[in-house]
């Protein structure tokens, strides 16, 4: 059995190329034609394997989506154009009107918009719990979840759920457990050796080769019956495991139409490459930081999985393998200090992205969750005086003494 | 034996088929994603081995591909 890093490179053995070219073409072309109106017809109507328009199937993305079906251990992967396209298909598949998502109220704040905002007026109703606590999960469940939704850490909270214990509810309850990987990705966290059902990731960010392009992932870990989901049980009646697969490409990826582009998709492929290499440096130089803003005067607190004095240290080191990812949060005096600090900054981008090759920093109150009212970030556990930091993977002291530079200007 | 294929008639020389065997004698690449239904019936991928195929059978291989509905 091959490694991670090996079958990154050289995926799924697949048809060679007229050329013998070792890195797959770039199919940007909308349709493929067919040689006889038959032909189509079998095509169409999912009889005969091949490609037809590129919103539905196209052979560089399909490259792309099993790699990942390597990668990560499923039984399929489907590709879309961003992390917030993935999550938004697999809540329209499994979810509807009367029907509810049990979810953290400690959410990426685009994810939490799209479930009490966007999806509010459709009837689906979110049940935010911490997810912390397992037994809130179980208690939010009733007949009409469709779903638990978590991240496997939160964006910017920085906590980290058991996974194992909630997949254990759910896996008790016929309730399917979808997790979002983007900043673990399979390399950090494979969801399915831990109970997950569903993972979704925005490819934007590691797997991309540090955000070259915009692009998502649904994956099914086939570790479902889904027969027990009331919107695909007639689904699974005709495709067994591949429900949910056919679900979403015959019917809601198709028919809501956020397909990646074949170029994004290339780089994607490309980006998986390296990305063991790059999660590595990325995580060692984060844990780096921690450190260093640690001790430093100006910091009031760093929240970063890696510090052994992290609540979620030890289930971080458990599920990560002793990795805890790129992203760390700290605390100065005042939001005014926090806004000096980030343009004081000369090699630090000021930029709202993650696992970017480039370190960068945010305010969060004042960005991504800038909807929000003053109560409501208290809620969700974000300060006027938190900064955000996405470690890099350039050369520690240089990230160091950008930082040194930055506070001794304050 | 005579059998039906996404909706063909298909002679079949072979005496004893199961549905791994008529995957590969079909050329199909990825076997895995692939929803195989047997006279309306969906086959489970752990039983390819083991289901033989008898005359006048009617097999569906279903690829996510296309773009078609059910």
């Amino acid at each position: 059995m091959t490694g991670f890093s090996t079958n990154a490179i050289h995926g799924i053995h697949s048809r060679r190329d007229i050329h013998g070219a070792l890195r797959p073409p770039v199919y940007d072309s909308v349709a493929f034609e067919h040689n006889s109106a038959e032909d189509i017809n079998q095509v169409f109507s999912g009889r005969k394997p091949a490609h037809a328009y590129s919103r539905i199937t196209n052979p560089t993305v399909e490259e792309f989506e099993n790699r990942i079906r390597l990668l990560s251990g499923g039984i399929a992967a489907i590709a879309v154009s961003s992390g917030m396209a993935a999550i938004s298909n697999i809540i329209l598949t499994l979810g509807g009107s009367g029907t509810n998502i049990v979810t953290s109220r400690h959410l990426f704040g685009n994810s939490l918009s799209l479930f009490e905002k966007t999806l509010k007026p459709w009837g689906l109703e979110a049940r935010l719990v911490s997810m912390s606590y397992p037994q809130e999960v179980s208690s939010a469940i009733d007949n009409n979840t469709r779903g638990v939704f978590l991240e496997t850490v939160t964006n910017p909270q920085l906590e980290v759920a058991d996974i194992r214990a909630i997949s254990e509810i759910t896996a008790a309850k016929g309730i399917p457990l979808i997790l979002d990987n983007t900043v673990t990705t399979p390399y950090l966290f494979r969801s399915k050796n831990f109970g997950a059902n569903i993972e979704v990731l925005s490819s934007t960010k590691y797997i991309s080769g540090g955000a070259t392009s915009v692009g998502g992932l649904i994956i099914d870990n086939g570790n479902f019956n889904w027969n027990q989901s009331p919107r695909l049980a007639d689904w699974a009646k005709q495709m067994g495991p591949m429900a949910l697969l056919g679900a979403l490409r015959r019917e809601v990826y198709r028919n809501i139409g956020a397909c990646l582009a074949p170029h994004h998709a290339y780089l994607h492929s490309l980006g998986l490459e390296t990305m063991s290499l790059r999660i590595e440096k990325s995580c060692s130089n984060a844990l780096s930081v921690a450190r260093f803003l640690k001790q430093h005067d100006r910091v009031h607190a760093v929240n970063y999985p890696g510090l052994e004095e992290s609540a979620y240290h030890k289930i971080a080191a458990k599920q990560f393998s002793n990795r805890f990812g790129g992203i760390l949060t700290f605390t100065l005096q005042s939001r005014d200090e926090c806004f000096a600090l980030i343009n004081s900054l000369k090699l630090i981008r000021r930029a709202s992205n993650v696992n970017d090759n480039k370190t960068l920093i945010l305010h969060p109150a004042s960005t991504i969750f800038c909807e929000y009212t003053e109560e409501d970030l208290e809620k969700m556990g974000i300060g006027l005086n938190m900064i955000r930091l996405s470690v890099g993977i350039e050369d520690i002291d240089d990230i160091l003494n950008d930082l040194e530079r930055g506070f001794a200007s304050l | 034996m005579q059998l039906t294929v996404n909706g063909e008639s298909n002679e079949i020389h072979e005496i004893e088929v199961n549905l791994s065997k008529l995957l590969e004698m079909r050329k199909v690449e990825s076997p895995e994603m692939v929803a195989v239904q047997l006279n309306g019936e969906f086959v489970d991928l752990k039983s390819y081995d083991t289901t033989y195929l008898k005359p006048g059978d009617d097999v569906e291989f279903l690829f996510f591909m296309g773009g078609g509905s059910r």
